[in-house]
């Protein structure tokens, strides 16, 4: 057994090493889009990654109890989810710029998670069902989805703000300006659908370029042409959502079987403990996030405010009812 | 009269139906629940004064904070969004999901192409049609002021996918509905070797024996005695009236007449004998006291309040220790005389305590006993198919895309003809934005 913890730990350890140096690689590729440092950092994303599996894998293997029953496991977990998505993403989006930002909460996530390794410990009778195989693994995979959706949106909110900068407006001052002004934008579009008779489609607000930001970089502003090599707001728009659009769903089934969990072990969906209470105050905010997102002031930058502020909620959810607040899923002893 | 009724009633569907109205409902709702997450709930007035300054914990009490969730503002708030819910499903949702096929101004729509195309206007427009079908679009045609459009839609069937999202609601919430009407639960406490009769089913349960196992766990914070198994052995006597043998556990209840019971909580029960001037009194001997039972002793302002079992004395310290295994037990016992605390005392088994005028109380022997919940549910069926209706409501949503193309035909000059394209989406344009451009590239490279 000792033996076989080893390997445990030596997977362990490995994960940890690759998202580190993944996450120094991907931050200074995120600054210098040197492709070297991003042909560097993507292999060590997926290797890490792979350990982190294999670890969990291993753990379960050696000493039969599920691995996800502790916030060490459940934590790990959360890390390797939320890089196996981003390289999803990456993958499809050509996103690996943000890779850094993704790589590092891993790792943070994950170095936290270790110091709550207290070794091989049995279940507990309520935790010992099937649902724990499914709900838990959802629930956290749903935080992972939100996380990648929390990078992506900070990205957003730096090139937004940094447009507002570069048209050398203040930044509080700039909001209601912006909004304004991309409302307007289509407003033509949706004036023609509806001059035409039909019913107007959702209207387009978000801008595919930054003028200020395109017009410094030609001007050889270095941070502008940095600025310019991220992607369009637009695009991160998308990514926001569709990261949204794997967590919602998730955290959704996660609450679902949980209350299904819950119902087999004492009877009742809904005991409003604190945990069930928050991961459902989350649920509500990224579901306000997909029902703002229909609307045409509040697509883009309120949204993606939503999303930084659906993260934190996350954490809390995750993290701080776990820790601080007594409950069925605290992990006081 | 009749006017001003059409008035509010555009005014109550026009706020309702409105989003932001919607969405600050949830932030309201969202807000109310984190209170309840940060504030203990259903604890006894004096906790909120102990944990906060008196005026917060006025205000906790004032606003019903102290049991948010069943108070009138968090059902009332509930109560606004399923009211909210409902008109945006029919005068919102169905309305724009399900667009009627009307003309457009093509190029004022931010998705849109023209493509010159030589030939007759015939051929042009088979080949409009061939490449639409060809790659999975749903063709409609029809003719506005002479004009000619081709609409054609891909997912269509998914712009229901958010409607059927809520209709999964309205089902969870027609199921819980059912077991708030008809439904029924309770809870019980067994001791080893006794039964009991559920009310509401007059089933009868008797526990032939309970065990809990603990496991000792070295870890690197110490000694941790990790409880693995809860199981209670009963025999159950239901409608049929034949005593059956059946097991319940933590995760597996047992079904009886279609009423769950489940394995809840256990505890230890204590029979002290109670002897005044050297005999035993067998009235007072005999009961069995659960944690938290009091025995009044007869004739005067004695009682003694069972307060809990400590299956492990530490032999050193002479205190409980953490091991819940029984192996050095003793009682915690107050006394009160005439309702007023005279003390508190850790008892070994068989030790006695003195109480005065000739009373004494030995803790002699113990029992375990069982805490069953049971409940009758109705609803069941109903919210699960809800929660299926949800996931796949959701799920319809948010990975299929429904999209529309108009197209037109229109002379251009030369002899060619341009074919126009503009494409709308549910989720705005950006969703769409890159299938487009593949879209409009492919026929483009078509185009002769």
């Amino acid at each position: 057994m000792k033996g076989h913890l080893q390997v445990d730990e030596l997977l362990m350890i490995i994960a940890i090493a690759c998202y580190v140096l993944g996450a120094l690689a991907l931050l200074v590729y995120f600054f210098s889009r040197e492709e070297w440092l991003r042909n560097l950092g993507a292999p060590l994303a997926i290797a890490g990654c792979i350990a982190q599996f294999a670890q969990l894998g291993v753990r379960w293997e050696l000493t039969g109890i599920w691995p996800l029953l502790n916030l060490y496991g459940s934590l790990s977990l959360f890390a390797a989810m939320s890089v196996a998505i981003f390289i999803g993403f990456a993958w499809r989006y050509k996103a690996w710029y943000a890779g850094g930002f993704v790589l590092a909460l891993a790792a943070i996530a994950l170095a936290y998670g270790v110091t709550w390794n207290e070794g091989t410990m049995p279940a507990v009778p309520s935790l010992q069902s099937y649902w724990a195989k499914i709900h838990v693994p959802i629930v956290v995979s749903s935080y992972a989805a939100f996380l990648v959706a929390f990078v992506f949106s900070v990205i957003y909110l730096i090139k937004y703000y940094a447009e507002d900068h570069f048209e050398g407006k203040g930044v509080l001052a700039a909001i209601g300006a912006r909004q304004a002004h991309l409302s307007g934008g289509y407003a033509g579009a949706s004036m023609a659908i509806a001059d035409a008779g039909s019913p107007a489609p959702p209207p387009y607000t978000i801008r595919h370029d930054t003028p200020a930001i395109d017009a410094a970089a030609a001007a050889g502003n270095a941070t502008a042409v940095w600025l310019k090599s991220l992607p369009s707001l637009a695009q991160l728009d998308v990514i926001v959502y569709r990261a949204v659009a794997i967590g919602l769903p998730l955290i959704s089934i996660g609450i679902i079987t949980g209350a299904a969990w819950a119902k087999e072990a004492w009877g009742a969906y809904w005991q409003w403990d604190p945990k069930e209470t928050a991961a459902l105050a989350t649920w509500i905010v990224y579901l306000a996030f997909m029902h703002l997102h229909t609307r045409n002031n509040w697509r883009g930058l309120r949204t993606n405010w939503v999303s930084v502020a659906g993260f934190m909620l996350v954490i809390f959810t995750y993290l701080g009812v776990n820790i601080w607040i007594s409950g069925l899923h605290s992990y006081k002893v | 009269m009749v006017a001003k009724l059409d008035s509010y009633y555009s005014d109550f569907v026009r706020t309702f139906g409105n989003v932001l109205f919607a969405v600050s409902l949830f932030a309201v709702w969202g807000v109310l629940t984190v209170i309840g997450v940060i504030v203990d709930q259903g604890k006894d007035p004096s906790v909120y004064f102990g944990s906060y300054p008196a005026p917060i914990a006025r205000a906790i009490l004032r606003l019903n904070f102290d049991n948010i969730y069943h108070s009138p503002w968090y059902v009332g708030i509930i109560g606004l969004i399923l009211l909210s819910l409902t008109v945006c499903t029919f005068k919102r949702v169905i309305p724009a999901r399900l667009p009627p096929l009307r003309p457009v101004k093509i190029d004022k729509i931010p998705l849109h192409a023209s493509i010159d195309v030589p030939g007759d206007e015939r051929s042009v427009r088979e080949r409009v049609e061939n490449f639409f079908r060809s790659r999975g679009w749903q063709l409609r045609k029809r003719e506005f002021d002479g004009t000619e459009w081709t609409f054609a839609d891909k997912h269509n069937w998914a712009r229901r996918g958010v409607l059927v999202a809520h209709i999964g609601f309205v089902i969870i919430a027609a199921g819980t509905t059912l077991y708030w009407a008809r439904g029924f639960s309770g809870d019980t406490v067994v001791v080893t070797g006794g039964s009991v009769e559920i009310p509401q089913t007059k089933a009868i349960i008797h526990l032939d024996s309970f065990a809990y196992t603990i496991t000792p766990v070295l870890t690197k914070g110490g000694m941790v005695y990790q409880p693995t198994d809860y199981v209670s052995h009963v025999t159950v006597t239901g409608n049929n009236g034949i005593p059956t043998p059946m097991i319940v556990r933590v995760n597996h209840p047992i079904d009886v007449d279609k009423t769950l019971y489940y394995q809840a909580s256990y505890g230890f029960a204590t029979r002290f004998r109670v002897t005044h001037d050297g005999k035993e009194v067998p009235s007072l001997s005999q009961r069995v006291l659960l944690e938290g039972d009091a025995l009044n002793i007869p004739g005067t302002r004695l009682a003694v309040n069972y307060d809990r079992f400590v299956p492990t004395v530490d032999r050193e310290s002479g205190m409980p220790s953490a091991d819940p295994r029984v192996n050095d037990p003793a009682v915690v016992i107050t006394v009160s005389d005439g309702g007023v605390q005279t003390g508190t005392a850790l008892v070994p088994l068989h030790s006695w305590v003195d109480l005065g005028g000739g009373w004494r109380i030995v803790p002699s022997t113990y029992l375990l006993y069982s805490g069953i919940q049971y409940r009758y549910d109705p609803g069941i069926p109903l919210v699960g198919i809800g929660a299926l209706v949800l996931v796949a409501g959701l799920l319809i949503s948010f990975y299929f895309l429904p999209a529309r193309l108009y197209a037109r035909v229109d002379p251009a000059p030369g002899g060619r003809w341009t074919v126009g394209v503009a494409a709308t989406t549910v989720k705005g344009y950006d969703m769409f934005e890159s299938q487009f451009r593949g879209l409009i590239s492919e026929f483009s490279a078509e185009a002769p």
